[in-house]
């Protein structure tokens, strides 16, 4: 005998269209038809934990903008949190064979010195990010041994840029990464511990940086390639205006930003170009005199 | 509403106030369009950027980058559409359609835009591809 | 070739003792060059004597990037007579700046809110309906129950109907008698007898 699924609280087609408008102003994040399940469990979870009695309560509490609990529950809820290894390496897929070979073909024109390729990683937290993009560079980037390539990372929080330089990582974090990969790169510490060789530690430059601080921010400069990937999210306008116009000063004229997969620079600013790449969306800072 | 080669029209409705483009929208699907929409410039550019649009219905005022701003990066190497673009305002000076134009839309309309209205000049877009 | 490790130690620290005088910063925003002049909006945050040089220069600056840059600064500043100053720009040409300056307004709410008593009543309905905008994208208990005084008071229809659409995405179903009211003082408009026709149903089965 089957137990039929009860449909639960769900949210009226009228609800979901105002709360989807809602997130979206927010944060960005556009959810299709298709997650609407998943969206409305993640809607009933917090409401639930929030004390509210039902949507109505909840979902004027969070538009009132004074709940910032209650806003970080609920991104926290219908994002995904979790770093690891390769994580939406599409991106990196667009970095190898889209945006590199734009990078290059920009270099030595006015404004644009030879030099090194300048990548950063921001948020790197405990550097998964970071040290992705350095694997499948070294790997995968037939013009790795022509040209010098800077991968740096940065966060706000010191503690996890400590851990980003030990660079020991369990098997959930290292689940997408090649198995040869690991064998050639990480030495194994024990069964679900590995770390990360000296090589490539050392190759990457970790600083602790606040992205909304824009004399610290003054530091970051003349990046190529930017991956400013699901934290913007996290911003208020004020603090998400900010940031944008300090990524902005940290590229080059030209330069690339990546934002995560469902974000978009539309709710933020209008200071960058979009560009479509055939996996998606990458910012561009517009060319012209710096 | 058939584009030569045998496929539907879509069109591209671009409003921050939901309202309107639901109506916009609504009107657009009774004259046989397929309707996308965005809810400010920027969305627009990035939504023709992965989309090949017949139509742009296109407001004026709207947050992040206004219609003008829109229209101009439509048609520049950005986008770079040549469809029809059909500016929609609440304002009905002349310098705004002079304005709507030189940015590169084909025709400028002042809200409220009737039913009839909006489906004709859009019929009538797609058939001719000329401004009036 | 390859991976390469810049050779310096992390520039961070140095980089904020080294910080621009104030002195030098006011100079830079009105540098010939477009990007110093970007650089200083963002750099003067925090300068309070700042606030009169940022406003002048927006009201003269023709790049939008530099614009929103001095905004982006002046939005740290919610008070009266920043809010003041930059509500004149709703009435201004350039559309590229008054949608700017109603997005810094809308962030702006305390001030903002402040001078709505004037902003409902601005013999240019342009500017209202820019007041509506302001509104409709404004995180504040209070922006609502503006919405609904230019529902019922105004007399221009297409300033009407731009409240009505800001009010919208939080309407209750006690709003409909008010949706229904415009509809009867605007009975030409096809644009508004499609908004209350459409939503006056659905507010019945809202927040159940």
């Amino acid at each position: 005998m089957t137990i039929p699924m009860v449909a639960g609280a769900g949210l009226s087609d009228l609800d979901f269209e105002k709360f989807r408008e809602y997130f979206y102003k927010r944060t960005g994040i556009q959810f299709t038809a298709a997650k609407r399940y998943f969206v409305d469990r993640r809607i009933d979870a917090c409401i639930q934990s929030s004390g509210h009695r039902n949507f109505g309560g909840w979902f004027a509490a969070l538009r009132l903008g004074d709940r910032t609990d209650l806003l970080q529950d609920l991104i926290n809820q219908l994002t995904v949190n979790e770093t690891y290894f390769l994580r939406e390496d599409y991106q990196f897929d667009s970095l190898l064979s889209e945006v590199l070979p734009r990078v290059l073909a920009g270099r030595g024109r006015p404004g644009r010195p030879a030099g090194p390729v300048k990548i950063l990683s921001l948020p790197c937290s405990t550097g998964e990010e970071p040290y992705s993009i350095a694997l499948r560079l070294l790997e995968e980037w037939d013009q790795i041994d022509h040209v010098d390539v800077e991968i740096h990372g940065a966060d706000i929080d010191s503690a996890v840029l400590d851990r980003a330089r030990l660079a020991v990582y369990g098997n959930r974090s290292l689940q997408r990464v090649p198995k040869p990969w690991l064998a050639k790169y990480f030495t194994r510490i024990d069964e679900d511990r590995y770390q990360l060789d000296g090589g490539i530690r050392d190759a990457v430059t970790l600083a602790q940086v606040n992205v909304c601080d824009t004399p610290a921010m003054r530091a970051v400069q003349d990046f190529d390639v930017i991956f400013c990937r699901n934290v913007l999210i996290y911003f208020d306008e004020l603090s998400s205006r900010r940031a944008a116009e300090n990524l902005y000063g940290a590229l080059r004229a030209g330069g690339f930003l990546f934002l995560g997969h469902s974000e978009s620079m539309s709710r933020i600013s209008p200071i960058f170009t979009p560009v479509r790449l055939p996996e998606g969306l990458v910012y561009q800072r517009p060319t012209g005199a710096k | 509403m058939t584009m030569e080669d045998g496929t539907t029209a879509t069109a591209l409705v671009v409003d921050d106030a939901a309202t309107v483009r639901l109506y916009h929208s609504s009107l657009l699907r009774e004259a046989g369009f397929d309707v996308e929409e965005a809810a400010n410039g920027l969305e627009a550019v990035e939504a023709a950027l992965g989309t090949v649009f017949d139509l742009f219905v296109v407001d004026v005022n709207m947050p992040k980058m206004d219609g003008y701003a829109c229209v101009e990066t439509l048609r520049s190497d950005t986008v770079g559409t040549g469809a029809p673009i059909l500016m929609v305002s609440t304002e009905d000076r002349p310098e705004d359609a002079d304005r709507a134009y030189r940015a590169g839309a084909n025709l400028y309309l002042v809200k409220p835009v009737s039913a009839k209205r909006l489906a004709r000049v859009a019929t009538m877009l797609i058939a001719k591809g000329v401004p009036e | 070739m390859g991976l390469v490790r810049r050779d310096t130690s992390p520039q961070v620290g140095k980089e904020r003792s080294q910080a621009p005088a104030y002195d030098l910063l006011e100079r830079h925003l009105n540098s010939p060059d477009p990007e110093l002049r970007r650089e200083a909006a963002l750099e003067l945050d925090g300068w309070d004597e700042a606030v009169p040089a940022l406003l002048g220069r927006l009201d003269v600056e023709s790049e939008p990037a530099v614009c929103d840059a001095i905004l982006t600064t002046l939005v740290g500043y919610d008070t009266g007579p920043v809010a003041a100053r930059l509500v004149g720009h709703l009435a201004g040409e350039d559309t590229g700046l008054r949608i700017a300056v109603a997005d810094a307004l809308a962030a702006m709410p305390e001030s903002t809110l402040s001078l709505l008593p004037d902003l409902l009543v601005d013999p240019d309905h342009d500017v209202r309906i820019m007041t509506a905008m302001v509104l409709a994208n404004m995180r504040h208990p209070e922006a609502e129950s503006w919405l609904v005084a230019m529902v019922r008071g105004d007399a221009h229809p297409n300033v009407v109907t731009a409240a009505i659409d800001a009010l919208l995405p939080s309407a209750r179903a006690e709003h409909a008698p008010l949706l229904q009211e415009a509809m009867r003082r605007f009975p030409d408009d096809p644009f508004l007898r499609f908004v209350v026709e459409t939503t006056v149903p659905r507010l019945a089965g809202t927040y159940r």
